[in-house]
């Protein structure tokens, strides 16, 4: 691995507390000794790490004007705390938070929460994951622990921003959030990544867990907003436990390299998850959803929906794979990927796979590649719509009955709201002006 | 090649201390450029051909086996076979019926194979007169009549050398794959078919193929080019089980189909599968592929039962406007079987279609995966595919997994792809034996209901083969 991340990683080892040395050295011996992957690695056949290799600068903790650098902080009701470049900035992050949770930041963590972050830190991701989560290993000392406790129903989403300010090279943030939903809690998590205006090139290596105790229920929301040249790669792996349930909604702007891998384990009877997401990349950009449904054991259920519209000269990639394990009976695993291509120069490539073991279970996927319907625009015209907003409305349309999924009202209001704006004047998104 | 190369060559398995005899022409195992010499010299092949064996030998030299199919399978060791054995003579098969495996015989009665086919797919040693000879000359004579040429490719290097050369690797290229490599190097027969413009071949080249059946060996290489607006149907393989001692089986096939023509190619393939603990079995490593020139169509038709571990991928490279591929596919698995089938659609050309409907049953032990390619190029407007696979689980060891790639760069072309995974339902098979049917014959019944789409695709007389094939190969993985 040619050590293009050595800068960011001794800085972080610099600042790390004791506690967490050891997770740094061996992700850092992980990371060094993984090597790149390329177009015939499966996982990354379609999506090339270019763009991603040149040196990056520790992230600059210098305070970052968020309304200059034309960062929209949105605000879904609840609680909300902002990390700008992975450095925790109390101006912009609320006090009081609601009963029932803790947070806990790990460089700030004392002994006893040290002990507990420690306790439940890999836990869904596993501790032997190589390249990227061993680089977020590597670099842990900006990660966020939010301790939700049993039997805590917190109405009010709890808002994680994570903003990548500009700076005068490129830079690298690795973050890392790790969510506990005690025994039959309740909670909603917004991560918002979003970057600044304009050309700064940053790395983001975003790994999120999310670990759900018997009967927890969690929203998950993952927005990924950053554009331009904000490479983001990222992770998210969920375990369930029996009878928890994990609501999550995923959406991606498109940026130069974007790779978000997504896994759902399964690991108690009767869980259940929704994993649904949107992607829209236009311009240059390219955007890879890797999800994987893991059924462990019996009586789960899941239900995946993802849907993209991509324009210009980009590039979409999604891989949806099931995982039905030995003896995981009564499954019953849903998945379904559509793709709209608005440009004679976009491209998408879509897998969803399925792989099972066990006999009595029900298991579907589909995946459509196509345009949008003539007789739907047809029908549209001859009741006197315009062409152009005939297709506003259907590729709106399209992607808003994933967003429809969205059970948290404030952000889905702002979701459609700044999506509308942006269907309204982005012939990317609508398939031109034809 | 000079005699002196070849003596040299097949003298050198007496210094390896290979016992064999002189006459049975085998060369001991191993491969490398004075074995595919002595190979082609052995069938006066041209120097062109011998120097595109060689090409293709040097380039399997720096390839690798693959290993992203979803199948397991000790190494196999490609030196401890031999590339040569000249086919092996009536008089060493058994002399009748009596001598052969009582199993396999069973297993014809089952399948309702005549008397007479019986003693031939067995190898027993038959008369000159036999019925099926005349039978073939027959045909033969019709076939010469319409200018539809079918011979061995052996036969075509010679009799045809134009046609052959013209065509031989534009579809499978020498070192496409792995095993394309292989097969390109040492391969030792085939079928040749030509058909001449406009011609409708005047019968199913299967009922020719069936009774004409000669030991091909495990390197078969066939080719088939459909000139402009003819129409040809073939068919390989029979539902009867095959028995082989060789255990690796690398074939290529190449179809050309010309603007306007039209090739149907089915196959029922039913090699050893190996027993019911999954010791031996045949590994089937095959390279199926066509070219569809403008308005033209290739249908590929296949049920595969059969042997220990299949990797197989009959595809179509749509390159013509408006050409159209197809694939019907029933891959069926039993005991400790594993099969990775499926498709690749490669949309070219302008308005192109494509079919895909895979039937997968896994049963016992084993593992059956589809694993397709569907790709929109960017110059394929108007490119239309609809996929559909279906898997079905008898049993709670087995496994069945759906693989499908999609790749699209035109925005006017449309993809579809649906999966569903399930098992027998236990109302389904309620229902069928509160009517009297016993288990084994309900799932029987279930699971030729489940394939109905792709039987229909089969020449008449072996859908109903089929049908009944199924039934013995799944025979003891029901209660």
């Amino acid at each position: 691995m040619p050590d293009f991340m050595a800068r960011p990683l001794d800085s972080a080892k610099a600042s790390a507390p004791p506690w967490m040395q050891d997770y740094l050295r061996a992700g850092r011996g992980r990371w060094q000794t993984s090597s790149m992957p390329t177009r015939k690695t499966e996982q990354w056949k379609y999506t090339g790490l270019q763009a991603l290799q040149s040196t990056y600068a520790p992230a600059d903790d210098g305070v970052v004007q968020l309304a200059e650098a034309g960062v929209e902080l949105p605000r879904f009701g609840g609680f909300r705390l902002v990390f700008v470049n992975g450095h925790f900035a109390a101006e912009h992050s609320d006090k009081d938070l609601p009963e029932g949770v803790r947070i806990v930041r790990f460089a700030e963590a004392d002994n006893t929460q040290a002990e507990r972050i420690r306790q439940y830190l890999g836990r869904a991701v596993g501790r032997d994951q190589v390249l990227f989560t061993a680089l977020n290993d590597a670099s842990l000392a900006e990660g966020v622990f939010l301790d939700i406790q049993a039997g805590a129903h917190i109405e009010q989403p709890l808002h994680v921003v994570w903003v990548s300010g500009n700076q005068g090279e490129a830079f690298s943030v690795n973050q890392r959030l790790l969510v506990l939903c005690g025994e039959n809690s309740r909670a909603s998590v917004i991560e918002n990544f979003c970057g600044a205006r304009g050309e700064q090139q940053s790395f983001t290596n975003g790994v999120t867990e999310l670990l759900l105790e018997a009967g927890a229920t969690l929203n998950h929301y993952r927005l990924h907003l950053e554009e331009g040249r904000a490479l983001h790669i990222g992770r998210a792996h969920a375990r369930l436990a029996t009878q928890a349930t994990l609501n999550s909604f995923h959406l991606a702007l498109g940026s130069a390299l974007k790779r978000v891998d997504l896994v759902v384990d399964h690991c108690g009877r009767g869980a259940h998850s929704e994993v649904n997401g949107v992607y829209l990349p236009r311009g240059k950009e390219h955007v890879d959803y890797h999800t994987c449904i893991e059924h462990r054991v019996p009586d789960c259920t899941s239900n995946e929906i993802f849907r993209g519209i991509i324009g210009d000269e980009a590039t979409a990639v999604f891989n949806g794979r099931i995982h039905i394990h030995r003896d995981a009976q009564k499954t019953r695993a849903q998945l379904s990927n559509r793709n709209l291509l608005t440009s004679v120069n976009a491209e998408v490539n879509t897998k969803p796979e399925l792989e099972i073991y066990a006999d009595d279970v029900q298991c579907a996927h589909g995946a459509t590649v196509a345009q949008l319907d003539e007789m739907s625009l047809h029908y549209l015209r001859s009741r006197g719509v315009s062409r152009a907003d005939a297709q506003v409305m259907l590729s709106f349309g399209f992607i808003n009955e994933v967003i429809d999924t969205v059970r948290c009202d404030a952000l889905r209001d702002y979701l459609q709201a700044f999506l509308t704006r942006r269907f309204a004047r982005d012939p990317a998104l609508t398939g031109g002006v034809s | 090649m000079s005699q002196e190369h070849i003596d040299e060559a097949i003298s050198r398995e007496y210094a390896a201390g290979f016992v064999s005899d002189i006459e049975s022409d085998t060369l001991p195992p191993g491969l490398d450029e004075d074995v595919i010499r002595f190979i082609s010299a052995r069938k006066g092949e041209p120097d062109w051909l011998l120097e595109w064996r060689l090409e293709a030998y040097r380039g399997w030299q720096q390839m690798t086996e693959p290993k992203w199919a979803h199948v397991h399978y000790p190494p196999i060791d490609l030196n401890a076979v031999s590339y040569y054995s000249s086919p092996k003579s009536m008089k060493d098969g058994p002399k009748s019926l009596d001598e052969v495996d009582p199993e396999l015989l069973a297993m014809y009665e089952k399948l309702g194979i005549p008397l007479h086919e019986q003693e031939m797919l067995a190898g027993v040693a038959v008369d000159a007169v036999f019925d099926s000879v005349s039978v073939a000359t027959t045909f033969r004579g019709k076939l010469a009549e319409a200018g539809v040429i079918f011979c061995p490719i052996s036969e075509a290097v010679h009799s045809h050398p134009e046609l052959v050369r013209k065509y031989l690797g534009t579809v499978v290229p020498r070192k496409d794959n792995f095993y394309a490599a292989l097969n390109s190097a040492v391969f030792s027969d085939g079928s040749f078919v030509y058909i001449p413009k406009g011609v409708r071949c005047p019968m199913e080249l299967s009922t020719y193929f069936r009774i004409n059946e000669a030991k091909t060996g495990q390197f078969e290489r066939t080719l088939i080019i459909a000139d402009e607006g003819s129409h040809v149907s073939y068919l390989e393989g029979c539902t009867a089980p095959m028995r082989d001692e060789n255990q690796l089986h690398a074939a290529v096939v190449e179809l050309v189909a010309l603007d306007r023509a039209q090739i149907k190619y089915s196959t029922v393939q039913n090699w050893y599968p190996g027993d019911a603990q999954g010791r031996g079995g045949i590994y089937n490593f095959v390279t199926k592929r066509g070219v569809a020139h403008r308005d033209s169509k290739i249908s590929w038709t296949q049920v595969e039962t059969g042997s220990a571990v299949t990797w197989k991928y009959p595809s179509c490279i749509l390159r013509g406007d408006n050409s159209v591929g197809e694939f019907y596919s029933v891959a069926l698995t039993n005991n400790f079987q594993q099969a990775d089938t499926g498709t690749k659609m490669i949309h070219l050309g302008k308005n192109t279609r494509s079919t895909i409907i895979s039937k997968g049953i896994s049963a016992g032990h084993s593992s059956n995966a589809y694993r397709g390619l569907v790709r929109m190029s960017p110059k394929a407007a108007g490119a239309r595919n609809y996929t559909q696979c279906d898997s079905l689980l008898i049993g709670d060891r087995c496994a069945a997994h759906t693989f499908p790639y999609i790749e699209s760069r035109n925005p006017s072309a449309v993809v579809e792809h649906e999966a569903t995974t399930s098992k027998v339902s236990d109302d389904q098979l309620y229902l069928c034996q509160q009517r009297g049917l016993d288990a084994e014959k309900a799932v029987s019944m279930i699971v030729n209901g489940f394939c109905k789409e792709v039987f229909k695709e089969l020449p008449m007389e072996f859908a109903v083969e089929a049908g009944k094939l199924l039934e013995v190969s799944l025979e003891g993985s029901v209660g």
